[in-house]
């Protein structure tokens, strides 16, 4: 499976791309050593870390071998132990037998690796020798071996930073793209865990894995997802947002039709539950698709935990989502329109807070919400050990300075800052909440509660309109599937969660609009 | 295909016809900052002797009110005024709305008003033609309080200052929840008088505000308007009277003598009823039926309340008591008035439509002269924590 899906892609890049001479073909691998060092040494000229070691065996050295590969990509004593100590002692000690060749004894015989796999010609050579494996060719054959021996690099397995949760393993994806697969087989030990590798990116070929647990996961999905991510052309694939951007359903949206995690529960959850996971090498991040709206206010503790405290917390986040966006926009329509409905006390701590300040309302949020989002960045930016400045600075002078000096009014610090809070409570909708914040403000200043619902109006039917490779973005909410509100706002105790999402499984699940029109269109 | 994109097409039209629609039905287009307003929170009207309304308006100035330490207060000034009073005279109320702009510095704020007062020389005029500002305007607080000044002027009122609340107006509407507990003030808001008014079948009453003393204001007792002129007052004795016969009171204190001292009962629920009884058409007696459960707050004096027939005894006594206030008030408003500020005129228009459409003109002639029918049910549902006094005798 892993070989013929590689082998598939590699023909396809090699068809589609004219331009790029690495994907050029180099031809049949010579028969002689001294071709094939001289043939290396050409095409990976100027590689310094290219190493080529030719051994000489056998009776007077008639048995000619040459290992190639990328020094630090390998793991050179595993390389000394298990292929080259091998090799000398065998020609040392046996007797040379015609039968049969060399290559098959080595192959079959001699090498200790497990992992070996053939090239048959100087391309395949080429590509085993830039991922990081060890080329073993021999002298009169026009075969090679490949053999993996990569060594395990890269970060340790550790608690990923951008996802915490209170109860649930701490283990997170890292870079190496096989510590990930692992880390997702040792929690589902099932056969039908399905790992299907492919390359992607012209000059990077990178390895991406579409993962999924076969007869859980929706054929269907699984098949959009391979077409999407073939038809990927793009040079570099350096981070699974990457990815993200290229398969999303509708790439102009502000809301994420793609999911990414670093946890490795999480992912496991996903799976089992029909979704489908894309890992990318040299980042922790994983994607999983389909992804609904709903699957921002959940988190994995909720599963952990009592089904009373977890629907608690998903009122709290549907709050906080709420008022992360509108909450500002509320504010300056209540101050500088609908003052009628201002309870009469909060009326004049709002006038008294008011008082005095040079900005109109808008203006107002508008400065403190940027004021905020400076710092926000900044702290993203910024060295880790300057962050404790940043704080004071941002503390002082957005707490305490800008209204002492009556740029602002205490009570929109308070706006400003309990929004800022809930916007970090749903971590997946951020970016979203972070301009559409702007839009209700706006929308606000200019037609009041009116302009609030208004665009709240534009923004639900927009959400209602998306979907995530073909299953509604609003589910289960639009359209209306009772069996899955289960996990939605209420949480019911996993015992009676029996099912698994409905919507991830639905017969049509490739349908766009357009499609089912057509169905409609063929019944009459 | 074409059908599709047609549809389409459509689809996004009417979406954008439905959302561009309600643009054009704003009320409040205007972005006004609450900076940028007076925020309003008393209102005076009352008639000059020349009867042009006298407007004055009670005005906030919101820095002043709370101390909370904005850093922009004038360093140095001690506590500036948390309020400040405007006058200003016009033929009409809404000249006098829009004058007294000329005399400060920004557009008022009606709708947060808490309480609107009318001076005695006003309500002695046509109440409907000040009213009409306050009915049409639309951003009027339907909710504020009605009172009427007795025996000085709502400018007068206004400018008191009190040291209960910086703001005096909210001092006042705090006066009116205190006196509505203990029964002897009628909450009068704005759309209750609108109502009433327009309705035409019960006269109105408003709560009466007077100087109590230099910074105190007492709300307590009605003033008592027929056909929207003031034709007098009742005593806050009266006032419950007349509370307790349409079912208003929240809570009272009733005091029953007993033989050996004083009982303070506290009504803790009421209920009252109007009714007509007609005989051959005509009406014959008016009806009034109250129902109240009360407890024994306080015997001052010597004695005890032993047995369930002495709170039988003291049940019946509280009746007594309650029937002579009622009858205070009715025979007020019946011999000295004329004016069916209990809405007797609702029961007839409701059951008796033909007659009352005879009779509309001049029901309060045939209400001052009918005959009345006071039953009151009273019970004593808690004593205490105490049976005896503590001087009791045993």
């Amino acid at each position: 499976m892993y070989k013929r899906s590689r082998k598939g892609s590699k023909t396809e890049n090699r068809n589609t791309s004219n331009d790029n001479t690495y994907t050029d073909t180099y031809g049949p691998i010579p028969k002689s050593v001294e071709d094939v060092n001289a043939r290396l040494s050409e095409i990976f000229s100027d590689c310094t870390d290219f190493i080529q070691r030719e051994i000489s065996c056998g009776k007077n050295g008639l048995i000619r071998i040459l290992v190639a590969y990328f020094d630090g990509f390998i793991d050179k004593r595993v390389l000394n132990q298990d292929v080259v100590h091998p090799i000398l002692d065998f020609f040392s000690n046996t007797e040379l037998n015609e039968s049969r060749s060399i290559y098959c004894r080595l192959k079959e015989c001699v090498v200790v690796n497990n992992d070996i796999k053939e090239a048959y010609d100087m391309q395949q050579a080429v590509d085993g020798i830039i991922s990081g494996e060890a080329l073993l060719f021999i002298d009169g054959d026009d075969k090679a071996l490949v053999i993996g021996v990569k060594s395990p690099q890269g970060r340790q397995v550790e608690e990923p930073d951008t996802e915490t949760s209170i109860r649930g393993a701490r283990e997170g994806f890292v870079e190496n793209l096989l510590t990930n697969t692992t880390l997702i087989r040792k929690r589902i030990k099932n056969p039908n865990l399905k790992m299907e590798m492919m390359h992607i990116g012209k000059q990077t070929q990178t390895e991406v894995c579409i993962c999924y647990i076969k007869g859980i996961a929706n054929e269907e999905i699984v098949r959009e997802v391979r077409e999407r991510l073939k038809k990927i052309k793009i040079d570099a694939v350096l981070e699974s947002g990457v990815i993200e951007q290229f398969i999303s359903d509708s790439r102009l949206s502000l809301f994420p039709t793609v999911g990414s995690t670093e946890k490795c529960d999480k992912l496991a959850a996903k799976l089992l539950e029909g979704r489908i996971a894309i890992f990318c090498d040299g980042t922790p991040y994983v994607l999983t698709v389909p992804y609904l709206f709903i699957e921002s206010i959940q988190a994995t503790d909720d599963y952990y935990d009592h089904a009373y405290f977890a629907t608690f917390m998903r009122l709290l986040r549907i709050i906080a989502l709420l008022v992360s966006n509108i909450l500002p926009g509320m504010y300056v329509a209540l101050v500088s329109f609908h003052q009628t409905v201002i309870p009469f006390n909060l009326m004049i701590t709002l006038a008294s807070s008011r008082h005095g300040i040079p900005f109109s309302p808008f203006s107002e949020a508008v400065l403190m919400i940027v004021a905020f989002e400076f710092l926000r960045e900044a702290g993203v930016r910024m060295p880790r050990p300057i962050g404790q400045a940043l704080s004071i600075v941002g503390a002082i002078v957005l707490g305490e300075a800008s209204v002492a000096a009556g740029i602002a009014s205490n009570l929109m610090v308070i706006i400003v800052a309990i929004t800022a809070v809930c916007s970090f409570i749903v971590p997946p909708l951020i970016r979203a909440t972070m301009l559409l914040r702007f839009v209700f403000l706006a929308a606000a200043n200019f037609l009041g509660f009116l302009g609030i619902a208004l665009s709240a109006v534009v923004v639900i039917i927009h959400l209602c309109r998306l979907r995530s490779f073909g299953v509604p973005y609003m589910a289960p909410f639009s359209p209306l599937t009772v069996s899955d509100l289960k996990d939605s706002i209420l949480v019911v105790p996993i015992w009676a969660m029996v099912t698994r999402p409905r919507v991830l499984r639905q017969e049509n699940a490739r349908s766009t609009r357009g499609t089912k029109r057509q169905e409609v269109k063929a019944k009459h | 295909m074409i059908l599709r994109n047609i549809k389409k097409r459509t689809i996004i039209v009417l979406v954008a016809i439905v959302l561009i629609f309600p643009l054009m039905l704003t009320g409040c287009w205007n972005n006004r900052d609450l900076t940028e307003m007076n925020i309003v929170v008393g209102i005076g009207l009352d008639r000059t002797e020349d009867g042009k309304v006298l407007l004055t308006v009670q005005i906030v100035e919101p820095a002043s009110v709370q101390s909370v330490p904005s850093g922009k207060d004038n360093k140095g000034n001690a506590q500036s005024k948390a309020v400040f009073v405007v006058s200003h005279e016009g033929e009409t109320v809404f000249e006098a709305v829009r004058g007294i702009l000329s005399t400060i510095d920004k557009k008022m704020f009606l709708s947060s008003s808490r309480v609107l007062i009318f001076g005695e020389r006003l309500l002695q005029g046509d109440l409907e033609e000040v009213l009409d500002f306050f009915h049409r305007d639309h951003e009027m607080d339907y909710g504020m309080d009605i009172l009427a000044a007795k025996d000085t002027t709502p400018r007068e009122i206004l400018a008191m200052e009190t040291d209960m609340d910086s703001i005096p107006a909210v001092y006042i509407r705090e006066t009116i929840e205190n006196t509505v507990a203990r029964g002897t003030v009628k909450k009068t808001t704005l759309v209750e008088l609108i109502k009433d008014l327009e309705s035409g079948t019960r006269q109105l009453t408003i709560g009466k505000i007077t100087k109590a003393s230099e910074k105190e204001v007492r709300t307590e007792g009605v003033a008592v308007l027929k056909d929207g002129k003031l034709v007098g007052w009742l005593d806050p004795y009266e006032t419950r009277g007349y509370l307790f016969a349409i079912g208003k009171v929240q809570s009272a204190i009733v005091n029953v003598p007993t033989d050996n001292g004083k009982i303070s009962i506290e009504i803790i629920r009421t209920n009252g009823k109007v009714g007509v009884v007609f005989e051959n058409g005509e009406p014959s007696t008016l009806t009034i039926k109250v129902e109240i459960e009360a407890n024994v707050g306080e015997y001052a004096g010597k004695g005890k309340l032993k047995s369930q027939d002495d709170l039988h005894v003291l049940e019946e006594t509280l009746k007594e008591e309650i029937k002579k206030e009622i009858m205070m008030a009715l025979e007020k408003t019946q011999k000295e008035y004329s004016s069916d500020i209990f809405g007797f005129g609702i029961y007839v228009r409701k059951y008796h439509a033909k007659y009352w459409k005879k009779v509309k003109k001049n029901w309060n002639d045939i209400f001052s002269k009918l005959p009345v029918d006071i039953q009151v049910d009273a019970k004593i549902m808690r004593t205490g924590i105490i049976k005896s006094t503590m001087s009791g005798d045993e």
